[in-house]
């Protein structure tokens, strides 16, 4: 059997399987459940990634940030123990009331009860699992192969973001570089650590994207095309709005306090202003993509997986 | 082809002109090299053809460009991206893409090609460079000599007629810049294509070239036959300098003895029980293809890279375990991204920090440096010194700390031949002072006329040794 590889999957195929995980986890108030999200973005990008790319070494930060809000979502409810004292004492503290001199004077720990520690933690697990989904989209997704997928209209917002991406690993790399070739120079007394690092790493790092983008202009980016620069603005603009409205229609869909009709109008005027972007981009003959990635059936069974943890997110939450 | 007619260009309207006045002509499938001295305004002439002067660099340029008898005067690289293809000093830096294939294919995409066409185009252009077994490579995995050819494919994949490259071979190997060479000389001859090459390093060059581009470093530019350029201008002629200025014998004393030193990263052997002994007043030449373990070994004798076994014996004990202070005072490397070492606001800055550090007398630094490359405006920012003189500075500041032992990897990278010469002498002095010196280069020249022994590295071992 051929290995199975990342990058042969469609990038929106990934990041949808994100979002999917990101929607159960925050439709979900069952801490098993949002465990088995979290396990599940770590288990599939261990299986996933390729280490060979540089946006797949990513995972040690999304764990360690996932480890930290939970950590620290639990130690606000401990500290900010605002507790009304009914239900199971966990355990106790002794409390301290701070006066401020202004309002009502708050107070800190005390007895931390059983069901707000309960709510803290359901809370820090679905912020946890939240990232993490995020961490599956981003460490397994290739940011430029992204880019290639993306509407026309975009293309060039689209473009400063896959490049911004490709830098910061290499401004990680130039300070380490400067930080071992300053020890070779050695400063005299009353020179910052800062000018000594900070600035070569980041002329160093302006350097290369200069270059980048004079080679990036020497072959042709940029080029407008037939189109006017009032059409690329209209362009641009609509489908800056069909991100916006489809994002808001979902968001008012998904949480329970906004009204299905006006979630399911936004959207559908989403569509709309995405039809009219891609028109307009098409319009503008000169830009063509190479060797498009089709949708084959590896792609479509990542995307149903992703479609099929919403619907089973919603059954279980009764909808 | 291409005509420059009366070209003037400056980077600020108070200066005075970089290029003045140019005039120049090149026909189709003309091979032709553009030097001058460090800094004098070959790069400026290459990128004022496609318009990244002054549209990245800033200025102010007057005159007339054609190409192929379409004036592009003013415009925007993309604008003729079609017509001419541009390879920048660093390719690596250049690359948009992650494989070869998309590398390739970007230049079509961005132009327009229908993507059927595409695919055609880039099989031709993989093949007519032979990049076709690389296609699905990722580009970080090349080798140097292969991201050139990829950047030279990349610039010409469209149909380009006129092909620009900023020092193509100043980063690679003997072998790896020899078939660069042939490489541009194929496209020219064989594919009608108008290439023009800003280099400093014009030995090897010199006898494939149609045409040899003159940019004399003050502003005025002049073209001539190979061989009467060899003729007529003086630094191009100290290429068969004497080795008389080989100077008294190393001394018995032993400065620095190297045992088995080994650097192992993960996954690769960069350096292999390497053992060499340094004398006093000796100059060791270290040479070995690109990735041999040059670099390493300099840095680990150094003490701030990565050693994974062996010993290094100086006089004050292993450098390893010195303070940062004596390590020093005792040994100084000038490394290959020599700018890191920079981090002040003016050359000026710069100089005087030197001097302060070091301890030494005001403007000892300012003439070391302006020795090695002529006066320089001292307000100028360091990162808008050329290549060849920003070089220079690091070498002006490493000197001036008086260490025993000097290494230096690839230090006449950039510099014109009076610069080399100078650097030569400046070595020699130094060596007839005591100090041992270690030169890691692909320069055989700069090592024929320097070095009391040369030993060859490759894949981390030591091969070879002579004198």
């Amino acid at each position: 059997m051929r290995q199975f590889k990342a990058s042969r999957v469609q990038p929106g195929a990934w990041w949808l399987l994100g979002l999917s995980f990101a929607i159960a986890a925050s439709l979900s108030t069952n801490p098993i459940v949002l465990l088995v999200l979290s396990v599940c973005s770590v288990a599939i990008i261990v299986f996933a990634r390729e280490k060979s790319a540089p946006w797949s070494n990513s995972l040690k930060f999304y764990l360690l940030l996932a480890g930290a809000i939970l950590v620290l979502r639990l130690a606000f409810r401990v500290i900010f123990n605002y507790s009304t004292g009914q239900g199971v004492v966990l355990f106790e503290l002794p409390a301290l009331r701070v006066d401020f001199g202004f309002g009502s004077p708050v107070e800190l720990f005390g007895n931390v009860g059983r069901a707000s520690m309960q709510a803290a933690l359901i809370d820090g697990l679905r912020l946890a699992a939240i990232i993490l989904s995020i961490g599956l989209a981003n460490s397994l997704a290739n940011p430029r192969k992204l880019l290639k997928s993306t509407p026309a209209a975009l293309y060039e917002v689209a473009t400063a973001v896959s490049v911004a991406i490709t830098l910061a690993p290499q401004l990680i790399e130039s300070l380490q570089r400067v930080r071992r070739a300053r020890s070779l120079r050695g400063r005299s007394s009353g020179l910052g650590t800062l000018a000594g690092t900070v600035i070569p790493a980041l002329e160093d790092t302006i350097d290369k994207s200069l270059a980048l983008a004079a080679s990036m202009d020497s072959r042709g980016f940029g080029r407008r095309g037939t189109l006017s620069v009032s059409e690329v603005r209209t362009a641009r603009a609509s489908s800056l709005a069909a991100i916006c409205l489809i994002l808001s229609g979902s968001y008012l869909i998904l949480t329970s306090g906004g009204s299905q009709f006006t979630g399911i109008s936004f959207i559908a005027m989403g569509i709309g202003f995405m039809a009219l972007s891609t028109w307009l981009a098409s319009k503008r003959s000169n830009r063509t993509r190479y060797k498009k990635l089709p949708w084959v059936l590896q792609d479509f069974a990542i995307f149903s997986l992703g479609i099929a943890v919403i619907i089973a997110a919603l059954i279980l939450r009764g909808v | 082809m291409l005509k420059i007619t009366d070209l003037t260009f400056s980077y600020s309207s108070t200066e005075s002109p970089t290029l003045n006045r140019v005039n120049l002509e090149f026909s189709a499938g003309e091979l032709a090299l553009i030097c001058g001295p460090t800094g004098g305004g070959k790069s400026t002439l290459l990128r004022a053809i496609n318009g990244l002067a002054p549209h990245f660099t800033g200025g102010n340029l007057r005159g007339r460009i054609e190409v192929a008898g379409q004036e592009v005067t003013g415009s925007m690289p993309h604008e003729v991206a079609h017509l001419i293809g541009y390879v920048n000093q660093h390719p690596e830096n250049s690359f948009v893409a992650d494989t070869v294939e998309d590398e390739l294919a970007y230049g079509l995409e961005q132009l327009g090609i229908s993507p059927a066409e595409m695919v055609l185009r880039v099989i031709e252009i993989a093949m007519k460079l032979g990049l076709e077994d690389l296609l699905r490579t990722p580009l970080a995995s090349l080798s140097g000599g292969q991201q050139q050819r990829v950047a030279i494919g990349a610039a010409l994949v469209a149909g380009q007629r006129i092909l620009l490259l900023d020092e193509p071979t100043s980063a690679l190997d003997a072998l790896a810049s020899a078939e660069t060479l042939k490489l541009l000389r194929d496209l020219s001859t064989e594919h009608g294509i108008t290439v023009l090459i800003a280099e400093h390093r014009i030995d090897r060059l010199l006898d494939q070239v149609d045409s040899v581009v003159l940019v004399h470093g003050d502003a005025t530019v002049s073209k001539a036959s190979p061989s009467s350029a060899q003729k007529s201008t003086p630094w191009l002629l100290n290429r068969h300098s004497d080795k008389s200025a080989r100077r008294t014998e190393p001394q018995a004393e032993v400065t620095l003895e190297v045992r088995d030193l080994s650097v192992i990263y993960p996954g690769s052997k960069a350096l292999d029980s390497v053992s060499l002994t340094v004398h006093a007043g000796e100059i060791l030449g270290i040479t070995g293809p690109n990735g041999s373990g040059k670099s390493s070994l300099l840095w680990a004798i150094q003490g701030s890279g990565h050693r994974s076994g062996g010993t290094v014996k100086t006089k004050l004990g292993d450098p390893l375990e010195l303070k940062a202070a004596a390590r020093l005072s005792l040994i100084t490397l000038v490394p290959q991204q020599a700018t890191d070492l920079l981090f002040l606001k003016t050359l000026g800055d710069e100089l005087r920090e030197s001097d302060k550090f070091a301890g030494a007398a005001p403007t000892t630094t300012a003439s070391v440096f302006s020795a090695l490359t002529g006066r320089v405006n001292p307000a100028l920012h360091p990162r808008d010194l050329s290549s060849g003189q920003q070089l220079a500075l690091v070498l002006a500041l490493q000197l001036v700390k008086d260490a025993a032992i000097i290494l230096l990897d690839e230090p006449t990278r950039g510099l014109d031949y009076a610069a080399k010469q100078i650097l030569a002498q400046q070595l020699s002095k130094l060596s007839d002072a005591g100090k041992s010196i270690l030169i890691a280069t692909h320069d055989h020249e700069f090592l024929g006329q320097l070095a009391d022994r040369v030993i060859e590295l490759e894949n981390g071992h030591l091969v070879g040794e002579s004198r």
